[in-house]
Formats: structure tokens, C-alpha cells, sequence
């Protein structure tokens, strides 16, 4: 039988136990030295313990199973002809305000249809006369993770808000980035006309640089229907971010990956749709 | 003579700043802003437990500066 034994937390309680002894001898002989040591190790004892080891899967294994699951969507989407723009649908286009879904168009210049007709697709998600199919976007576990990291949930979040703290998030809680930026497209625009910047409020630009994902994005660069479409899970992520957060359909307008995949550049168009 | 604990505030004190220096230079080494993201450990709990010693630090501090100004020895 094997016994599973958490070292850091064994070496915490046996510093623990060691630094209390410590302090014990140290109070019946009233001596400063053991005292100081003691203390010491008291400390450090419940800090080791306190402070886990995370648990870590191989880089390896994370894009062999990623990579396969971009490969399937993408046959899939050949398959079934689905040649249009995803877009990232906001949840009032859908019967359950938690799902994230994203609408492919059957033809390349198909529409998005109102919330009441992708509802009733979501009923049945590939009818046989649809004009457009309903799929999990890559990004959609990432994105629930990212909302349980930012302790809010994103259909609260504004555009600023997130923008603020999302680089922090990706960076230092998720740790899947190294470094990212992400700005509206006229931040530092100058000089243009008032009607070319309102247009390019809409446009949002999201730099990242990342290890964790670099085969999976550069894959991504192979597969037709996802690169520039559906998104690597990256990508994915900050569409779905982006769709929640402003509450309108959203999509991905380019993607630039470095050839080594490790550099990223993607922007998104917040889509303005017509009152409904 | 019965036993007494041989330490004071002012020794706690310089245990807890030693303590709590050595943790926020670590968090802040190995945070993934400076590329450090292979590191298996939890960051945040580091993170959390260096504030955490700095905030003990500073309360002992803030009774030593309270007992000089109270006069209370």
C-alpha cells in the first residue's frame, strides 16, 4: 500500500513541534538563546505548513489534450459546413444566463439572429435546417475559472473594470500569462475624426505573451475555423470576458500568434445590434 | 523561582522582521511578473502569509511606540 505524505506539511508540524520544545526548555530555564531559536521555528513551522506546493500537470500533457480538442472542433465545424464568424453570444441570448455559448453561421455571410430564435436553437443545438450551429467555446471552463479568480462574476463586471483587472488575474493568480495589455482601440489614437473614433470604441485590443499556452495557440494558427474565428482558449477566454462584461455579441476580428506562439495579438469587436 | 518566558515584545518583534523580510522579498522574486511562473508553489498563500508576518511586525512596533508614549515600561 503507498502512503501519500504531504512533505511541506510534515516538515511545518516537525518544525512546529521542534521550534514549542524549544521554547518550553526555554521558559523552565529561563535561557534567551533557545528562546529566539524556538521562536524562530515556530514561525517558519506554520508558514512551510501554511503554504502548500501547488499541484502541477506536465506542459506536455496540457497541450496533447487541448490541441486534440481544437483539432475536433475544428473537423467538426469542416464537416457540417459551418463557414461563418463565431461570435461570442452575451447571456440574454440564452435561456441559462451561466452558459457560455458561441453562434457559428452556416454561410459566411450569415447574420446573427435574435435572442429568441438562438434560444430555441439551444433547445436543439444542430437542427438540420439550421442557419447556424451552437458550440462550448474553447475558453468556457478557462473563463469560469477566471470568474472564480476574480471572486465576481463577469455579467457584473464593466469593460474598464476588467480591463484593469485582468492583467492582474491572468498574470499573477491564473499564471497563464507573463504579460498582457489590453486597451480600446482609441486609447492612443489621436488626431481622427470623432465619427471614426466612436467606430473604434467598439474595437478592443488584447496583447498577451504566454508559456503555458504556446503549442496550443500556435496549433491554433493551423486550423482554419478556429484561428481568427472561434480563438485559441486564450483568445476564447477574453471574447467570452468581453461578451459578459458589456452584455453585447462579440467577436474576433484578428489574431496575429508569433511563430513561436508565444506572442499574441488579438483584437475583438464589440457588436452594436439594432434594438430589440 | 518559577519559570518566565525570557523573550520580550522587542525580541518577538525582531523575529517577526526578519521573518517577514525574507517572505515579501520571496513573494515578490517569484512573482510571475518577473517570469517566474514554473515555481511549484502557492504564491498566493506566500503572499498572503508575508502581509500577514509584516502586519504582526507592525503591531508590535505600534505597541513599543505606544508603551514609550504612554510611558508604560
Amino acid at each position: 500500500m503507498r502512503i501519500s505524505v504531504n512533505v511541506s506539511r510534515s516538515i511545518g508540524i516537525a518544525l512546529f513541534i521542534l521550534g514549542m520544545t524549544a521554547l518550553l526548555a526555554a521558559t523552565v530555564y529561563s535561557t534567551p538563546i533557545p528562546a529566539l531559536i524556538g521562536l524562530g521555528l515556530v514561525f517558519w513551522g506554520v508558514i512551510i505548513a501554511y503554504i502548500q506546493p501547488d499541484e502541477y500537470v506536465k506542459k506536455t500533457i496540457l497541450d496533447s489534450t487541448s490541441t486534440t480538442l481544437l483539432d475536433t472542433l475544428d473537423e467538426t465545424l469542416k464537416t457540417l459546413d459551418y463557414e461563418g464568424k463565431a461570435t461570442y453570444l452575451p447571456p440574454k441570448y440564452l435561456n441559462d444566463p451561466e452558459s457560455i455559448k458561441a453562434y457559428i453561421p452556416k454561410q459566411e455571410t450569415g447574420t446573427l439572429p435574435l435572442p429568441e430564435a438562438i434560444q430555441k436553437l439551444e433547445m436543439q443545438p444542430v437542427p438540420k435546417d439550421a442557419q447556424g450551429i451552437l458550440i462550448t467555446p474553447p475558453g468556457a471552463q478557462l473563463a469560469r475559472l477566471l470568474e472564480k479568480e476574480i471572486g465576481t462574476s463577469l455579467l457584473t463586471t464593466s469593460l474598464n473594470d476588467l480591463q484593469h483587472r485582468l492583467p492582474h488575474t491572468l498574470i499573477e493568480d491564473m499564471e497563464i500569462v507573463t504579460e498582457c495589455e489590453i486597451r480600446q482601440a482609441d486609447d492612443k489614437i489621436d488626431g481622427r475624426s470623432q465619427e471614426n473614433a466612436q467606430s473604434n470604441r467598439n474595437v478592443i485590443s488584447a496583447k498577451f505573451t504566454t508559456t503555458a499556452f504556446r503549442d496550443t495557440c500556435k496549433r491554433a494558427t493551423q486550423l482554419s475555423t478556429i484561428f481568427s474565428n472561434v480563438g485559441c482558449p486564450l483568445s476564447s477566454v477574453l471574447a467570452i470576458a468581453f461578451a459578459k462584461a458589456t452584455g453585447k455579441p462579440t467577436q474576433i476580428l484578428s489574431e496575429k500568434i508569433s511563430e513561436d506562439g508565444l506572442t499574441s495579438e488579438t483584437k475583438y469587436i464589440i457588436i452594436e445590434e439594432p434594438n430589440i | 523561582m518559577t519559570p518566565a518566558f525570557p523573550l520580550g515584545l522587542w525580541d518577538v518583534s525582531l523575529v517577526l522582521a526578519v521573518t517577514a523580510i525574507v517572505l515579501l522579498v520571496t513573494s515578490e522574486i517569484l512573482s510571475p511578473y518577473y517570469g517566474a511562473a514554473n515555481l511549484r508553489i502557492n504564491k498566493k498563500r506566500l503572499k498572503n502569509a508575508a502581509m500577514t508576518t509584516s502586519i504582526l511586525f507592525l503591531t508590535t512596533v505600534a505597541i513599543q511606540i505606544a508603551a514609550i508614549i504612554y510611558g508604560i515600561s
